[in-house]
């Protein structure tokens, strides 16, 4: 089938809109979703741990 | 030449020292027997990431002229030693134990591999290690560039890691000593497995300039040794400030046993778990041997309670956010599709996606761990723990397969990390044929009286000098 460089030139274009519409994750795979999961358990189990608002993080910054 | 005998591939860093001084034999002599011998049986165990036999031999010649003229510095002078494969060695490959990195070079040392070289100690290899020292979440232990680490007490069984190296290294007499490093469990694990004393000092006290950083606020640099006391030998020549390292103590270590408290002064905590029921049973019997053994040594023994915190998700949430942001590029540009092991390649891929939120999170609960222990600490002076719950796994197994049930809630390898706590792994028996191991962990800064302990344990029991079948 013959394609005209008007019909191709669509194509193109419409292809790179898509990608651009629709950021692809790092990975979409099964794995990397296990291990986000993983972490999202983690960050669920610490947030249950009581936190006084004055705790600050366990590094210093110093000029 | 001066024939080497087989129990010099096992001598102390004291004794090898004296035999040098006295020219049993010449440093040139002892640096190819051990070249040989590593380069001969490491790879039996794929403990060998490299060898460093040119310029070891070299190093060597260094050493005997300076002992011919009778200038000494000090008892690592001539004594062979092995480096972990995340330290830089000026123009060898430094590979981090991943494909990604297998041609990676650097033209500076670390700063150990400098301090270590300045007393003439003479660096013969590079040890192989667990990929980017585990940090994704590896469950296979074939997780290496080198291939599974294999425990020289049975090459069916896992070494450890992600010292892997270093622990069979040093267990098989390829090594006097070595360098591993640990950001929770790296260096007490391989340690236990392998029948190996291993020591992993307060965070800070060793500069982790030209190490692999898998995460700033837990990486620390410590050796592997097969006592106590040659643990801190090495250490007093490790540790110092280092302006270069932003996590330094600004702290040396100088290791003087002469000052170290009596043990009818020293408070140990244990809590009665471990030492009963609360391991694999397999090692129980071997726990409760050693416990006798600490109890006979005259300290004060006190039963006492873990702070109670999550500290496995708290250490898996800061690897996260910290190791993502070292290997952001890794994983960004697609090369972290070339690790060995699918689960690290997994995690490593997720840390792109932790929330900041969750990172600071569990950086201020570790300001609580770290609260917890020093209250801890205020009724005891060290913690006595089972440094593993049972003996190395099969290297067929997934490393997260369930094994036996234990009653014991671990913790303390996760916990005294946090709070960067040092802690000494000490061989204590065996289950199954394979060591099993005890750990000591103390207050900040307290390495000489935990090696203090360690000596005298060491001198009640001959764990620690015994050999694997190697031939």
């Amino acid at each position: 089938m013959d394609v005209s460089r008007r019909q191709l030139a669509a194509v193109l274009t419409g292809a790179a809109v898509a990608q651009a519409q629709a950021p692809t994750p790092v990975s979409a795979d099964k794995e990397v979703d296990d291990a986000r999961a993983r972490q999202r358990i983690a960050a669920q189990t610490i947030a249950r741990v009581p936190l006084p608002m004055s705790t600050e993080p366990a590094f210093q910054f110093k000029a | 030449m001066a024939e080497i005998a087989p129990d010099i591939f096992f001598a102390s860093i004291s004794e090898l020292n004296a035999k040098l001084r006295a020219k049993e034999f010449s440093c040139v002599e002892l640096t190819r027997a051990f070249c040989d011998r590593l380069e001969r049986v490491g790879p039996r165990y794929n403990a060998l990431a490299l060898s460093l036999r040119e310029q070891a031999v070299r190093a060597a010649r260094d050493v005997d002229r300076d002992l011919k003229i009778d200038r000494t510095r000090g008892p690592l002078q001539g004594i062979p030693y092995g480096a972990k494969d995340l330290l830089a060695v000026k123009k060898q490959p430094t590979t981090w134990g991943a494909k990604p990195y297998a041609a990676q070079v650097f033209d500076y040392d670390a700063a150990v591999i400098e301090k270590l070289d300045k007393v003439g100690a003479i660096l013969i290899g590079k040890l192989s290690m667990v990929e980017l020292a585990g940090g994704g979440d590896y469950i296979t232990a074939a997780a290496s560039l080198t291939g599974p680490g294999l425990n020289p007490w049975d090459t069916t069984r896992w070494s450890g890691g992600s010292s892997s190296g270093p622990g069979s290294a040093v267990a098989a007499g390829l090594v006097t000593f070595a360098i591993g490093s640990e950001t929770s469990g790296s260096i007490l694990t391989p340690a236990a497995f392998c029948g190996v004393t291993g020591l992993r000092p307060t965070y800070g006290l060793v500069s982790r300039r030209g190490a692999m950083a898998l995460s700033w606020t837990l990486d620390k640099l410590g050796p592997m040794c097969r006592s106590a006391e040659d643990c801190a030998l090495v250490l007093h020549q490790l540790a110092g400030a280092d302006i270069q390292d932003p996590g330094s103590a600004g702290r040396n270590f100088n290791y003087t046993p002469q000052y170290t408290r009596k043990p009818g002064d020293i408070t140990i905590g244990y809590m009665p778990v471990d030492f009963e029921d609360g391991a694999e049973p397999s090692a129980q019997p071997a726990l409760r041997v050693a416990f006798e053994v600490v109890k006979s040594l005259g300290v004060k023994l006190k039963e006492i309670k873990l702070p109670e915190f999550p500290y496995g998700a708290l250490v898996g949430t800061i690897i996260a956010g910290e190791a993502g942001s070292i290997f952001e590029d890794l994983i960004r540009s697609g090369k972290v599709d070339q690790l060995a092991d699918k689960h690290q390649i997994a995690g490593l891929k997720a840390m792109l996606d932790l929330p900041a939120t969750e990172y600071q999170r569990a950086m201020r609960v570790r300001t609580l761990v770290k609260q917890a222990f020093r209250d801890l600490f205020l009724n005891c002076d060290m913690v006595l723990s089972p440094a593993r719950l049972g003996p190395a796994p099969k290297v067929a197994e997934p490393l997260n397969a369930p094994g036996p049930p234990t009653k014991s809630r671990g913790g303390l390898i996760p916990g005294g990390n946090l709070a960067g706590l040092p802690a000494l792994s000490l061989p204590c028996g065996f289950a199954e044929g394979m060591p099993v191991g005890i750990s000591l962990l103390g207050r900040p800064f307290y390495e000489n009286q935990l090696v203090a302990i360690g000596n005298m344990f060491q001198k009640q029991t001959d764990w620690h000098r015994r050999r694997p079948p190697v031939t």
